[in-house]
């Protein structure tokens, strides 16, 4: 790594106002994707790196009257451990598991993952699925916007140079929407996806109908897209296996896979139509599952 | 220069280090603690696995300035003079190593996995050292390692507490 300058913000304040001061600045929280990009990339030296993983106001899981709020300093760990998140949102404890491994999901945080925006982000999908929002931090204060707006291009944030992202926010009207992630790589440990999926719906109990349905893809376009074609079809249809397949089909319009060293584009799209598919149904058997849970109480 | 003072394997260190230097780096080069190791140095590889404040980590993506306070434990910090770490007898036991370059990395994400986790399944274990390359055993002979290790460690706390 080349010599940079190097400051420790106290807090997010103390960061965005570091930010302001040294920019342009590269910003570390847990490094896993900073370091492996500032050793292997010499080029991409920065003058200035403004460490935030000691600043205690981007921690900490909790619910409030805006929804589940994440702290961008969370890390993978933290995700698959918190007993809210597993409650609320097991697919998110999932996602997080496929992420790198042990050492790397200790150091590596729910806020570097999004911010370093990679096509396969596995972050990406469960949250796009949930309507999260994202806090930024910035000079003028604080504003918000929807995580799928956030993703700009591959590894292009909607982030100016003196903003940072804070914190994450699943909002309240869906806390507890049932949800499933799945990825496929060509590994179990380590690897990148060559496809990620995750799906959120409601079940109509008395009609048997899907509604709010949301289907988001990753590493099959710039950036995590939604399957607007396929959750289109499925608003108001009865949640049948004939229904779920038909949606994982017509998502496959939705993506926008490359050929790469990993996978090839049909290879892609088999997958979107099946990943697609999996986590509808998987998504429904926890709604209903959830259901019987409270009718026994 | 970023001063630099924490708790290694028990004892209060400080060192001044350039900013960009690595946790990592700092092990080996200030303190000469060189049982960690440098492998690929961008988190895949694990050969250079600690244990930060409880939780293993890749020594090569942390700053030294981030450990800063902290407590590490290295492969160094496990056996006393006359007593290897259980871990490390059972990985000799069952003749887990070859070459030997993994094993500090990988004894050290087994001694994170069992402190949490005293009685871990094989697809735990799996879990635990996926982030740990071996080139050499094919990981069975590890996976044998660290059951029995967990065995021992076992019944040593049991015979402790009785």
């Amino acid at each position: 790594m080349r010599a940079f300058e190097y400051f420790t913000a106290t807090d997010s304040k103390h960061a965005v106002a570091l930010l302001a001061e040294h920019a342009p600045a590269r910003v570390l929280a847990g490094g896993t994707d900073l370091l492996a990009d500032l050793k292997s990339s010499p080029s991409h030296a920065p003058k200035t790196v403004v460490d935030i993983s000691r600043a205690a106001d981007m921690r900490g899981i909790e619910v409030n009257a805006r929804g589940l709020c994440i702290g961008a300093l969370v890390t993978h760990s933290e995700i698959m451990a918190s007993t809210v998140i597993r409650d609320l949102f097991p697919a998110l404890a999932d996602a997080a598991h496929t992420i790198g491994a042990v050492q790397t999901r200790n150091l590596g945080t729910l806020g570097g993952n999004l911010v370093t925006a990679v096509p396969s982000v596995d972050s990406g999908p469960t949250l796009v699925a949930l309507d999260a929002q994202v806090t930024i931090a910035g000079p003028a204060g604080h504003r918000t916007m929807p995580l799928s707006e956030f993703f700009v291009a591959p590894r292009r944030t909607a982030l100016k140079p003196d903003e940072l992202l804070v914190e994450i926010v699943i909002p309240a009207e869906n806390l507890g929407k049932p949800a499933h992630f799945l990825k496929m790589g060509l590994r179990k440990g380590q690897a990148l996806a060559l496809v990620n999926a995750a799906s959120s719906l409601r079940i109509d109990a008395k009609k048997n109908t899907c509604k709010d349905v949301r289907i988001a893809l990753g590493a099959v376009a710039p950036t995590v897209v939604r399957a607007k074609t396929a959750e289109k079809f499925l608003e108001g249809r009865a949640a049948t296996a004939e229904n779920f397949a038909e949606a994982g089909r017509l998502a496959v319009a939705d993506a926008k896979p490359i050929s790469d060293m990993r996978a090839s584009a049909d290879y892609r799209k088999d997958l979107v139509a099946v990943l697609a598919k999996r986590t509808l149904e998987a998504a429904c058997a926890q709604s209903k599952a959830a259901k019987q849970k409270g009718a026994r109480k | 220069m970023t001063d630099v003072t924490l708790k290694i394997n028990g004892e209060t260190r400080s060192a001044a280090v350039p900013p960009e230097t690595t946790l990592l780096k700092m092990l080996r080069e200030s303190f000469s603690l060189t049982g960690a190791k440098l492998g690929c140095d961008v988190g895949d590889c694990g050969a250079c696995t600690v244990i930060v404040d409880g939780l293993p980590v890749n020594s090569c993506l942390m700053l030294a300035g981030q450990a800063d306070g902290r407590e590490v434990l290295t492969i160094e910090g496990l056996a006393t003079p006359d007593h290897l770490h259980p871990i490390q007898k059972t990985f000799e036991d069952c003749a887990s190593l070859q070459c030997g370059f993994c094993g500090p990395g990988v004894i050290m994400s087994s001694k994170a996995l069992l402190d949490a986790n005293p009685n871990p399944s094989v697809a735990e274990i799996r879990d635990a050292l996926a982030g740990n390359l071996c080139r050499c055993t094919g990981y069975t002979k590890m996976i044998e390692a660290v059951q029995q290790a967990a065995q021992v460690m076992r019944s040593a706390k049991s015979k402790r507490a009785a």
